[in-house]
């Protein structure tokens, strides 16, 4: 019998050891449930609950008339579905092969993945790889096919700098935009209105969240959110003139490397801005690009192709390309010394083919003897505007230039643009440590030396110059509206200074340049029985790395402007013969003018 | 027939814990079988637990006319058996899981290793019975470790881990109670972790990757980590009132694995939140309790040795396979006693609690 002391006290314990036992299991299951309950909760979600996300489609672009310029299209995407195991190496052996990419390059994408959701492993796959996917199922394991949005630039390179291109978001975009909602592998624009927008063009990511069992096999669908679509852009581009501008561009630069000694006249720029607003009716920057070619994760080859193109493709020439302004910076020289004083539009000066101060000569060693004012200007002569340059000195040109805008951006909705470079002493004592020369003076009066412009600078001088005195900021954007059409913002014409030269000088000045497009003048020829009356200006801005770079303003009608076209062809020669051609085709387009049949574009 | 004063003298506490618990066994099996949704074979589990539970209760009930007393005679008979049992197994047996732990008998699938347990229990006693307060040197202690020893290394051999281990818990239950000598049992204690590195030489692979396991489940989060990653955040989620029976996601998803079986605790946990679990826990409490206090006042000492083998077993159940759900235990497959399905450990479970019954019936009159 069980009765001694001892073995009652040995029963006791073991009665103790019971309740330890069961506190010690209680206070567990305490701590697991009701301390840590919260954080068990959300791994057992995220266990169950799938994030299956549906991209936005970015909004739409279209031209000032409601034509579509960049729209969406649907692609597929291949992606992972992070399930319980790891996938196995087969299986990205074999996506590896089908998808034409390295392991490696696989495995980065699974592990730079957070989250539950669908690793994107290649987006815009095309439908021979969706239909291996579908039929062996069984051997892809975890391969899943969204349905995504790819941006589509309709009209292939047409616009490209303009409208940009779209790309997967990296590393150091993501640090900079993690607070505004932006997340790995997201689409966003890179470069032109994509990046400048973005925000407003991105819309809102749907998802569904589903349920899933231990095989990631959905079982039930949580929640479904619709994407809401990104806002859509009303741009001042008129396609039809962006369309005849490309081409022009584009036979002129094929004609002047087949055809004549410019055989490097490959990249060119031009760009129409209506004068009385700012808007920019067209903008041309060559060689382009094909910002399709992004939006799937470009391929090396083609980036190759890209980024070693010694005329910079991805270069938006109109707002970042600077060049010599040449002769048609002579419109800044003139009104300074007109407004001046330094000469009235009577008094003649004689030109022999040189300066008598420093024997600067005349492009092609013409002389045209005893010229006033608006001859010098229409047949843009030299040796009379080195004396202007002479009279005024280089600090009042400098004053007139920054009046006119230049060596300042224009302030357009576009990133990456420059600021050019207006000729000073300061610029010239920081950079080469020497005093200025006069014969520099002389070369800033006719736009070379030291004076850098963007094409963009010289269509806002020349509006300037059109529109009486008023500069506005160029802009590409008239309207941003909601996807159900509701605006949500709307641009106007935005006052940027006022020039404050006198009528009187602004009324010369623009006598003269509609002399130019005049019998007689340096475009006169190509402008001759032309139905809308143009004023113009061409230049040729000599290029120490090579040919002279081929420069033309204009803008009509004339006596009320309603657009101002700016052309510069890289390497192409005289202003006349490369550029002149293309702004007048230009012209045509904006005029609606049917161009004459079986014409030679490079004659004149 | 019971005598109406025997039946009086029956522990309905006792009665009350194990039905409860069988009750609540039979619910959770149904719901981590998906007994809710459509499928010619969802009630295959819970009826078959069922109809062994009610078969059983007879059994049981059916024993309570024998006094617990004749077991003892067969004490050594039992223990021959046992042997024969154990390496019957290893000869007959199947396979699973890489152990030899199942005897296939027409559609009944006997896990002899669970029986063992019992017959192991009763054998002990009837050995200890004589040797109460005799136990105070290592000669005195050496037979009955070597009559512990052999069976231990048969189930060892299977391998059979979880049931060597349980016992161990059975043998150190039984010789405390019998009175073995504290300092002796120190020195076993020490030796034996002196021994541990020994030990773990002999282990399987398998074996030793649950114990690395079971120190940081997460150097193998989708192998042998997986189980008790799934069941701590399935008992975890559960909160204070739980998801709700058939709404734990980690059950009814499958990502908790045996679920119906060795982890079906974590279901309760997941479902019924930390008061369903604590009411389960202090329905085993309960039981557990009522074994110690009928040890205490069984009628003689072999009945008293009887009770706390089995209440060592049930106790050692209990803490390592809740323990193990609840992460602080190593899985070793010991199944939860009268809640994880399982045929041969229901059957074990409620003839141990036949037993209790049995001894307590017949307890001395003599109350102080």
């Amino acid at each position: 019998m069980v009765t001694t002391n001892k073995f009652r006290v040995r029963l006791e314990t073991l009665s103790i050891i019971v309740i330890v036992v069961m506190l010690t299991l209680i206070s567990r299951l305490g701590y697991l449930q009701v301390l840590e309950g919260d954080y068990y909760s959300r791994l057992a979600d995220g266990n169950r609950i799938r994030l299956i996300p549906a991209m936005a489609p970015r909004g739409l672009f279209y031209d000032r008339n409601g034509a579509l310029l960049v729209s969406n299209r649907p692609g597929f995407t291949v992606s992972l579905l992070s399930l319980v195991g790891p996938v196995s190496d087969d299986v990205v052996a074999r996506l590896a092969n089908l998808l034409k990419m390295s392991k490696e390059d696989i495995y980065n994408k699974i592990s730079q993945h957070t989250g539950f959701d669908p690793i994107h492993i290649k987006s815009d796959v095309g439908p021979e790889i969706i239909t291996v996917l579908e039929e062996k199922k069984d051997d892809y394991p975890g391969v899943v096919v969204e349905i995504q949005p790819i941006r589509n630039y309709i009209n292939m390179e047409l616009g490209a700098h303009i409208f940009g291109y779209v790309s997967e978001i990296n590393d150091t975009e993501l640090e900079a935009r993690k607070g505004e909602g932006y997340k790995a592998s997201d689409i966003i624009g890179k470069f032109g209105l994509e990046k400048v927008y973005d925000k407003e063009l991105r819309g809102i990511d749907g998802g569904g969240q589903v349920e899933v069992d231990v095989t990631g096999k959905p079982v039930q669908i949580l929640g479904k959110k619709e994407p809401v679509p990104g806002c859509n852009l009303t741009l001042t581009i008129d396609e039809n003139i962006q369309k005849a501008a490309e081409k022009a561009i584009d036979e002129q630069l094929a004609y002047l490397q087949a055809k004549t000694e410019y055989k490097k006249a490959k990249a060119a720029a031009a760009v129409v801005m209506n004068p009385k607003t700012g808007e920019i009716l067209a903008m041309v920057s060559r060689p382009a690009f094909n910002p399709n070619l992004f939006g799937g994760g470009i391929s090396t080859k083609d980036w190759d192709l890209i980024n070693n193109n010694p005329y910079h493709p991805l270069d938006n020439k109109v707002i970042s390309g600077e060049y010599p302004p040449g002769s048609t910076f002579k419109v800044v020289t003139g009104s300074a010394a007109l407004e001046e004083n330094k000469v009235t539009p009577e008094e003649k000066i004689l030109d022999t083919g040189k300066h008598w101060i420093i024997p600067k000569v005349n492009a092609d060693g013409e002389a045209l003897g005893w010229i006033d004012f608006r001859v010098a200007l229409a047949k843009s002569d030299n040796v009379y505007f080195y004396e202007m340059g002479n009279r005024l000195g280089i600090d009042l040109m400098e004053k007139y230039a920054r009046m006119f805008g230049l060596g300042a951006v224009t302030g357009i909705n576009l990133p990456y643009e420059t600021d050019g470079l207006v000729a000073n002493r300061r610029y010239k004592e920081k950079v080469y440590k020497e005093d200025w020369y006069l014969s520099e003076t002389f070369d800033a009066a006719i736009g070379q030396g030291f004076q850098l412009v963007t094409p963009l600078q010289i269509a806002d001088v020349y509006s300037q110059i059109a529109n009486g005195g008023t500069r506005y900021r160029p802009y590409l954007v008239s309207q941003i509206t909601a996807p159900d059409g509701t605006p949500i913002q709307k641009f106007s014409p935005e006052k940027m200074g006022d020039l404050g030269i006198s009528k009187r000088t602004m009324d010369v000045i623009r006598d003269s340049l509609r002399n130019v497009a005049l019998e007689g003048g340096t475009a006169g020829e190509v402008f001759k029985n032309f139905p809308v009356a143009i004023a113009g200006k061409t230049g040729t801005a000599e290029n120490p790395h090579g040919s002279d770079h081929g420069w033309f303003v204009g803008y009509g009608p004339y006596e009320n402007p309603e657009y101002v076209v700016v052309v510069v062809v890289e390497q192409g020669g005289y202003g006349a013969t490369s550029a002149v051609p293309i702004g007048k085709k230009i012209l045509e387009a904006a005029f609606h003018i049917e161009p004459p049949t079986k014409e030679d574009p490079g004659l004149k | 027939m019971l005598s109406n004063r025997l039946i009086r003298k029956l522990d309905f506490t006792l009665i009350a814990a194990v039905v409860g618990i069988v009750v609540v066994s039979l619910i959770i099996i149904g719901s981590a079988t998906h007994i809710n949704t459509p499928s010619d074979e969802r009630y295959w589990f819970v009826q078959r637990q069922g109809i062994f539970a009610i078969v059983n209760c007879a059994l049981v009930f059916f024993m309570l006319h024998f006094d617990y007393k004749i077991l003892q005679r067969y004490g050594n008979a039992l223990y021959i058996f046992n042997l024969v049992m154990l390496v019957a197994v290893m000869v007959l047996g199947q396979s699973a899981l890489g152990a030899q732990r199942w005897i296939q008998i027409g559609p009944i699938t006997l896990q002899p290793s669970e029986f063992s347990k019992i017959i192991m229990i009763i054998s002990l006693a009837t050995m200890l019975d004589k040797r109460m307060g005799k136990l105070n040197t290592f000669k005195d202690l050496l037979p009955v470790a070597a009559y512990v020893a052999l069976p231990f290394l048969l189930v060892m051999k299977q391998p059979d881990l979880g049931t060597a281990l349980v016992f161990m818990a059975i043998f150190f239950g039984m010789i405390f109670a019998a009175g073995v000598n504290l300092r002796l049992l120190m020195i076993i204690f020490g030796t034996g972790l002196a021994c541990m590195p020994v030990f773990w030489h002999f282990l399987k692979d398998y074996q030793k990757m649950r114990i690395m396991v079971f120190m940081d489940p997460n150097v193998d989060p989708l192998g042998s980590g997986y189980h008790i990653i799934q069941s701590k955040i399935a008992i975890g989620s559960g909160m204070l009132f739980g998801k709700g029976l058939f709404g734990g996601t980690q059950s009814q998803l499958n990502f908790l694995p045996e679920n119906h079986t060795d982890f079906i605790f974590a279901v309760i946990g997941e479902e019924l939140g930390f008061i369903g679990a604590t009411f389960v826990l202090i329905l085993y409490f309960i039981m557990l309790y009522r074994g110690t206090k009928i040890a205490n006042e069984a009628r003689d000492n072999f009945g008293a040795l009887l009770a706390v083998g089995i209440t060592s077993m049930l106790t050692f159940h209990v803490l390592v396979n809740v323990g193990m759900t609840a992460g602080i235990m190593p899985v070793t497959g010991i199944p939860l006693p009268l809640m994880s399905y399982g045929v041969s450990s229901l059957t074990t479970n409620l003839v141990a609690a036949g037993i209790l019954l049995n001894i307590y019936m017949r307890r001395q009159k003599i109350m102080f």
